[in-house]
């Protein structure tokens, strides 16, 4: 696979992002001191199972977190903007235009009420001054390069006459028709079957290497191995572990993301049983003092029960072509494996 | 589309004439001769026979039935009894006070429903939704007798702003159409209101959002056009209710309405005025549940059939 390197900054930093939901029982914080990047035409992936933060990442940087959640702190840098720190006004230009989203169920993320071509016309003309002539011109252009067969036919359907795939691809055709810096992709291809899957990752892929970075949330490795270019992994609200994939694929450190992997892997395997990790998720209302994977963790020590560690470097402090390093929250990094240890 | 909209108009004649049957029998299974309670209570027996003869009761029952359907079907509902005018004059003439206080009522109801409904689903918990839906239970709980006289005793009894009853000048309507459209706005906005919630909820809000759309459009432009599928259906059937007779808000801001005539009709034992007025009442909620129906076909295209 060659992918070009390409220069320049960054295309989103996300700085210490906090967003909580303020529940009856108390505060949960569901993104806790999340800091992560996405490079300019890359493909950056989040991966975790449910309920650790991912779409509620993606969420803040949107702007689309639902009462009674709320980002409390960090900054979300897009293009050298601070997303959290401006108006909801502001926040409206911006979407739809430079940052984009799509959603997991292209089923229910389009309005059943209008025509499929209006709905992605309708992007257009609330960020440009354009007729609608223009814009529905446009419209069949996007349809055609997301891939959809007789656009101009398939513009004047409604939602529930097309299927999931060509949904999905609606979704990106709404999503990409302004050609935005950044489209972040909620589990895009979750609800859908596996040779769709296929097609809608090969589309995103070509879209990103013509220009747009992606963010990809998914709870799948197998979508992940195969698009992402550097992956976060995220546990009960926290980052975990970072790096590009093929070190996090082939050398995996902090102790989750090795049970989520050999739990993905044993599938391909005939052994008798599929391997787990024992254990549930910690409560995000009472989460543990120290790491929030030591109650499942195998290898926990008296330190990782009392301090949440720190982000440290797994290895070299250099990250592969312009990437950042891989960086891993354990307090094993760097420690030698001891006895039969991996 | 053209097939739908004609099976349901067959639907609809079937049901109109069950209604006209259902009526016919109703009154003649009543107890109690007609022309005896015209004539009053000392009349004689050779006067009530001949008045029997001259009404045509005294024919058997499924002469009667023809007679009644074949003068229905040209429109004829006969002569009333007690006001000696034929029935289909005398409803022309209540219909149009009626129409005049049903769409004024409507308008009331549907402008504050709809707007208060609104209001408290994206002001959800505020004072202003516990206000409103408090005022909207009251709304719904509140007969519409007891909003008619408390309105009356207010506005028109002690401020003196609207005339009591009648309706001689268009002011007489407001009050009646307050009272009337009072209950009907207690429902929308409760309706409005919980079907919003529901709906900002979807994933297409979502979507909208993303796009870019401020708030109010995303309100409007996709969160209002799915919510009113629901609401509509309501609206119509209320307004085909109100627009048979408000009976006793007519009664109480003594309205030549529909519903007045009704009331005429029963303690008259007018028969043919009141076949002639519970008929067209069926008709109109017929009617009415028949636009909502189509109504629907137009605004949701999940149910249009493809042709």
């Amino acid at each position: 696979m060659l992918r070009s390197e390409r220069a320049g900054g960054k295309t989103l930093e996300i700085r210490h992002l906090n967003t909580s939901f303020f529940t009856m029982k108390g505060e949960a914080r569901v993104v806790n001191d999340v800091s992560l990047d996405v490079y300019p035409g890359r493909i950056t992936g989040i991966v975790g199972e449910s309920g650790c933060g991912k779409s509620m990442t993606a969420r803040s940087v949107m702007g689309l977190v639902k009462y009674p959640g709320k980002v409390v702190g960090g900054e979300i840098l897009l293009g050298g903007v601070d997303m959290a720190a401006l108006s909801e006004k502001e926040r409206c230009a911006l979407r739809g235009s430079e940052i984009s989203m799509i959603f997991q169920e292209p089923m229910t993320s389009l309005n059943p009420l209008m025509k499929v071509g209006r709905q992605v016309e309708e992007t257009i003309r609330i960020h440009e001054k354009v007729t609608r002539a223009e814009a529905r011109e446009r419209t069949e252009a996007m349809f055609t390069q997301v891939g959809i067969s007789d656009a101009g036919q398939r513009m004047e359907c409604y939602p529930h006459q097309l299927s999931g795939g060509l949904r999905q691809r609606v979704m990106i055709a709404m999503a990409m028709i302004l050609k935005p810096k950044l489209l972040i992709a909620d589990e895009p291809t979750t609800a859908l079957d596996v040779t769709v899957e296929a097609q809608i990752l090969r589309l995103m892929r070509s879209l990103c290497d013509s220009g747009t970075s992606i963010l990809l949330i998914s709870h799948n490795l197998g979508v992940i191995a195969q698009v992402c270019d550097y992956v976060y992994v995220m546990y009960a609200g926290r980052v975990v572990e970072q790096a590009d994939t093929f070190t996090l694929f082939d050398h995996p450190v902090h102790p989750y993301t090795k049970g989520l992997l050999k739990a993905a892997s044993s599938i391909r395997s005939d052994a008798a049983r599929l391997d787990t990790i024992p254990g549930v998720v910690p409560d995000l209302l009472h989460l543990p003092p120290g790491c929030s994977f030591s109650p499942r963790c195998e290898q926990c020590m008296e330190q990782c029960v009392k301090e949440v560690p720190d982000m440290t470097f797994a290895g070299a402090q250099d990250g592969p072509a312009g990437l950042s390093a891989h960086l891993v929250r354990c307090f094993l990094a760097g420690v030698p494996p001891k006895g039969d240890g991996i | 589309m053209l097939r739908n909209i004609l099976i349901r108009l067959l639907q609809a004649v079937l049901v109109l004439l069950g209604a006209a049957l259902l009526v016919f029998i109703m009154l003649r299974i009543i107890p109690g001769n007609p022309a005896a309670v015209l004539m009053g209570e000392h009349a004689d027996t050779a006067v009530i026979e001949k008045m029997t003869k001259e009404l045509g009761l005294d024919q058997p029952v499924h002469v009667q039935l023809i007679h009644y359907l074949a003068g229905a079907l040209r429109g004829d509902f006969g002569t009333s009894y007690s006001l000696g005018k034929p029935v289909s004059q005398l409803m022309a003439s209540a219909f149009s006070n009626t129409l005049i206080l049903a769409l004024m009522a409507s308008a009331f109801a549907w402008l504050v429903g709809i707007i208060s409904g609104i209001i408290a689903a994206v002001k959800k918990n505020s004072i202003l939704d516990h206000l409103f839906m408090g005022v909207s239970l009251l709304g719904v709980s509140m007969p519409v007798f007891m909003a008619a006289m408390v309105l009356q005793f207010f506005f028109s009894y002690k401020l003196k702003i609207f005339p009591i009853a009648g309706t001689q000048s268009f002011a007489g309507f407001i009050l009646p159409a307050v009272a009337l459209g009072w209950n009907s706005a207690g429902s929308v906005a409760r309706l409005v209101r919980s079907t919003l919630l529901e709906i900002l909820e979807e994933d297409y809000i979502d979507t909208a959002r993303a796009k870019g759309r401020r708030q109010m459009g995303v309100l409007i432009l996709h969160a209002m056009r799915n919510a009113m599928l629901p609401v509509i259906t309501m609206m119509a059937i209320q307004l085909s209710g109100m627009l048979s007779g408000a009976v006793l808000t007519e009664t109480i801001f003594s309205i030549n309405g529909i519903g007045r005539l009704a009331v005429q009709a029963i303690t008259g034992r007018d028969i043919p005025l009141l076949q002639g007025t519970v008929l067209f009442s069926a008709a109109l909620v017929i009617l009415g549940n028949f636009l909502a129906d189509s109504l629907y076909h137009v605004l949701d295209p999940r149910i249009r059939k493809e042709a």
